[in-house]
């Protein structure tokens, strides 16, 4: 089977999520993995499809075309064979928050110590809190460490950018277990 | 006694609230071993529920001695809980959670650091044990599973925890 990413983002209202799915369902399409959220006034959705016979971008029509007329943005990616797997990430599942007054590079500063070493960023938010007159900014990263790799190393290497960028820095693992 | 097969969800007996030990339940220790048995040839399990092998009696077994996690706290060992109560919870700890009857699907699960639970054990006795850590994490997911409750009714996630709450 064939699988697809479709992201589709538009103003947040009532029922995106039903007109989506309605002409998915419609199709015959079967969502397989997926992430809705707003995001400041957007409603945001990536999602994870297949469809038994659809091949291409082709194959789906002018299905989407009411998405686009209602005002919503729609990009549709064709997957490799083997694109829907989720790998195998082996290890320690890490939370780093990081926040303080906002400023340029908060993000990037924090990816890139992550990305030098090899840590796969699984999920990332931000959001900007606070006041007009004093903005926060608010980052949650989790992360997957390698074997090699310990809470305390990651610590060790964000540690610079507390006072870099002046930002409020923690990081823990998560345990996970088996019931 | 016996390793049983461990039913996967939906088997609709995962969903079911199961009923209370009799005191005159003279098969309720094969149960227990059963549970025993079964967890052991899991492996890494710290933990069974009756419900978990198509058995609908308020029986569950929690052991993290093996366990890592477990190794590096104070446990009881082996707990073989018949009819368990937990009477007092305090705290709070998030664990990424996984289930033998919910495979390839984690969350985080936030539950209490501290519990105190009632039981009756093997022999008859009743017990009042207090745990922490782990070990009371595990013996909540296990006593989840006594009433129809997987940890997927109770993950709770990183984005509704920190960013749904209005900020004013």
């Amino acid at each position: 089977m064939h699988h697809f990413a479709l992201t589709i983002v538009g103003r947040d209202r009532p029922g995106i999520v039903a007109q989506v799915t309605e002409i998915l369902f419609n199709l015959g399409c079967n969502i397989a993995d997926s992430s809705c959220s707003i995001l400041g006034g957007q409603f945001a959705m990536i999602l994870i499809i297949a469809h038994p016979e659809f091949i291409d971008r082709a194959s789906f029509g002018a299905a989407f075309q009411p998405l686009e007329e209602a005002d919503l943005t729609v990009a549709l990616r064709v997957l490799k064979a083997g694109g829907e797997l989720h790998p195998d990430l082996a290890g320690e599942i890490c939370m780093i928050s990081v926040y303080g007054a906002d400023k340029p590079g908060i993000v990037y500063h924090v990816a890139k110590v992550l990305g030098e070493k090899k840590i796969n960023i699984t999920d990332l938010n931000t959001k900007l809190v606070g006041s007009g007159q004093r903005p926060v900014y608010v980052m949650m990263i989790e992360a997957v460490l390698p074997a090699s790799v310990s809470e305390q190393d990651v610590d060790t290497w964000i540690a610079p950018l507390r006072d870099q960028l002046q930002v409020d820095i923690s990081v823990r693992t998560i345990p996970q277990v088996e019931l | 006694m016996a390793v049983r097969p461990v039913l996967i969800y939906p088997d609709p007996m995962l969903k079911q609230v199961a009923v209370c030990v009799l005191a005159t339940d003279a098969t309720v220790a094969d149960l227990v071993q059963d549970l025993v048995d079964t967890m052991a040839a899991a492996g890494h399990s710290v933990g069974i529920a009756a419900p978990q092998v198509g058995d609908l009696r308020r029986v569950a077994v929690v052991d993290v001695s093996a366990s890592k996690l477990g190794q590096q706290q104070h446990h009881h060992g082996l707990l073989e809980m018949i009819n368990p109560v937990i009477i007092e919870r305090s705290g709070s700890r998030v664990f990424r959670e996984g289930c033998m009857s919910v495979p390839e699907y984690t969350g985080n699960v936030t539950r209490a650091e501290h519990i105190v639970v009632e039981f009756t054990d093997r022999q008859g006795r009743l017990r009042v044990v207090e745990s922490d850590g782990f070990e009371a994490v595990a013996i909540q997911h296990e006593l989840d599973h006594l009433d129809g409750r997987l940890f997927l009714d109770r993950v709770s996630s990183l984005k509704t925890d920190v960013f749904r709450r209005k900020t004013r």
